[in-house]
């Protein structure tokens, strides 16, 4: 597969007079993660849910393995899997008989094997003659992403897969979602746990009141947008900036007690160090910090203007 | 066609309804045993025969096919509207199953049940009544045919309601209604003049006329009529079923 396994173009949602996604322009490659991050209500939701065909879009042209998801919904749904955002379960059946049917519903039978793998893989072995309605919250998020694999998709949409999700059971879910990227399954992660993209994503998209902002590598990103910064504790405050230090453009931080010194992109701390040592600064602790995706989601979202996360 | 996904959606509503049998099959049996009971035997006793048929023998006909009604359209309706409820309607729409599949799976689940509640109805009754039907293969066909409209009605209801309570709109205010001033307890030609009128502007009516014939080989009106109202039910509640759910309405952003 060469061309992008997700293709969008011009792609718009419009539900009355509110514009849910705004002609979207977007590619996802074959085999990479993406990261979807944008605020509540900024389009996330409905975006996927063009592609897995529970939502009809406007206008624009939505495509997977480069067919399109209206006309060859039989072809494209049985290449897409979907986790939704919601946690569903029908109190009729257990784990096992919600894991058949699913798999039956896409044409596929459920091999004995197959079904053994997504149980042991999901921690849901031991539960799975129980009835869905008695399990956990974390293990019905579990089954749902089973559910959405039992017919090995190529692409994988998981729709805030960690929301209300405790710590242990989030890193369990991400091992997993790199296991399954290692086999060669395509994967679209909405969230607005910036942490969770940080952890995960190769690429994130930007979206904000349906419009995609921006699309590029993660480190890239987080390279172009945020750099290091240098923080220097003074053992005794000072009360002006060193002029050494004020011209590599440094802060006063901390009333006094910490400078705060940016590296340029691709530059070294090596020129603030020596200033601070020509200075004669008493120094109490040097660390540096690196820009979060957090900072540079904050930056991109209040350069265009658009909401916090 | 996605023939493994059709038989996969119609397995998962049988055993639905099979897995609650106190509800979905002892209850109705329970509530027209109490109705052969207290209409058929205590007042068949005092009654006698109307139109020249056994009084019990005479109403059974009618409460098989309220049996009939009620459960094929409560299967679809109660079956959709939960997984509206519960979100698990979605494991289906992001499924490759075409629009007719999922409604065809639906359906015929529902008729099943529907065929299920109305055949043990008409065992226990004919336990007392006699076994003999005039014409089984034509009451069949008119019980599938009614079935089938119920159950499209049931699935149209679901995809339309926020709540319960508008589920149960229908089998109160309209199909129980229209089912008692339908003919099941009574004969329309020995009924006074208004509620004669009455039954007989009711389509329910012609259809437990057509089901007292194909069983009786005797009925009021010609048994065409209510064979024809079942086939343009059938035809008309599957077709708007499937243009509203094509249509994507309340099911489908």
């Amino acid at each position: 597969m060469t061309g992008p396994v997700v293709r969008l173009r011009g792609l718009s949602k419009l539900y009355g007079d509110f514009t849910a996604l705004d002609r979207v322009d977007l590619d996802v490659a074959d085999g990479e993660i993406l990261a979807l991050l944008g605020p509540n209500g900024a389009g996330k939701t409905t975006l996927i849910s063009i592609v897995a065909g529970l939502t009809r879009a406007s206008a624009g042209e939505a495509t997977v393995l480069g067919r399109d998801v209206v006309r060859d919904y039989r072809f494209t749904r049985r290449a897409v899997g979907l986790v939704p955002q919601e946690v569903n379960f029908d109190p009729f059946f257990t784990v096992e008989e919600a894991l058949h049917f699913q798999a039956g519903y896409f044409g596929v039978r459920l091999s004995p094997a197959r079904l053994e793998e997504i149980l042991e893989a999901l921690d849901l072995a031991g539960k799975r003659h129980a009835n869905t309605r008695s399990l956990s919250g974390g293990m019905k998020r579990r089954l749902l992403i089973g559910k959405a694999l039992v017919h090995e998709p190529r692409v994988l949409f998981l729709d805030e897969p960690t929301a209300g999700v405790d710590v242990r059971l989030r890193q369990q879910l991400w091992a997993y979602v790199r296991r399954l990227r290692a086999r060669g399954t395509t994967i679209v992660l909405t969230t607005h746990y910036l942490e969770e993209a940080e952890e995960l994503a190769d690429r994130v998209a930007v979206i904000d009141r349906g419009r995609i902002l921006l699309v590029e590598g993660k480190d890239r990103l987080m390279e172009r947008q945020g750099g290091k910064t240098l923080r220097i504790s003074l053992g005794a405050p000072i009360a002006v900036l060193p002029d050494g230090l004020a011209r590599l453009g440094a802060r006063l931080e901390e009333d006094g007690s910490a400078i705060d010194v940016d590296a340029p992109p691709g530059g070294s701390f090596g020129p603030a160090l020596a200033a601070v040592a020509t200075a004669g600064l008493p120094v109490g602790d040097v660390e540096t910090r690196r820009a979060r995706l957090e900072d540079v989601f904050v930056s991109i979202l209040g350069s265009e203007g658009g909401a916090a996360p | 066609m996605n023939g493994l996904g059709v038989r996969t959606l119609f397995s998962k509503e049988m055993r639905r309804f099979l897995r609650v049998p106190g509800q979905t099959l002892l209850s109705p049996l329970i509530t027209t045993s109490l109705y052969f009971l207290v209409f058929g035997w205590s007042l068949g006793s005092r009654i006698q025969e109307v139109d020249g048929v056994p009084y019990a023998r005479f109403i059974l006909p009618g409460l098989v096919m309220l049996g009939v009604v009620t459960n094929s359209y409560l299967n679809s309706a109660s079956s959709l509207f939960v997984m509206k409820l519960q979100g698990t309607v979605v494991d289906v729409l992001v499924s490759p199953l075409s629009y007719a599949e999922i409604l065809g799976a639906f359906v015929a689940a529902a008729v099943a049940r529907g065929m299920l509640v109305g055949g043990i109805m008409w065992l226990v009754g004919a336990l007392f009544t006699g076994f003999g039907v005039a014409h089984p293969l034509l009451a069949l066909l008119l019980l599938v045919g009614v079935a089938a409209g119920f159950a499209a009605l049931g699935f149209l209801t679901a995809t339309w309601a926020g709540s319960f309570e508008q589920v149960n709109f229908l089998p109160t205010f309209v199909v129980t209604p229209l089912t008692f001033l339908g003919g099941v307890f009574y004969s329309a030609s020995m009924a006074p003049p208004a509620l004669r009128w009455l039954t007989r502007a009711n389509p329910i009516y012609y259809l437990v006329e057509a089901l007292r014939w194909s069983v009786l080989g005797r009925a009021d009106p010609p048994p065409t009529a209510g064979f024809a109202v079942a086939a343009a039910l059938a035809v008309g509640a599957l077709l708007v079923a499937y243009a509203v759910l094509r249509s994507g309405w309340k099911l489908r952003g």
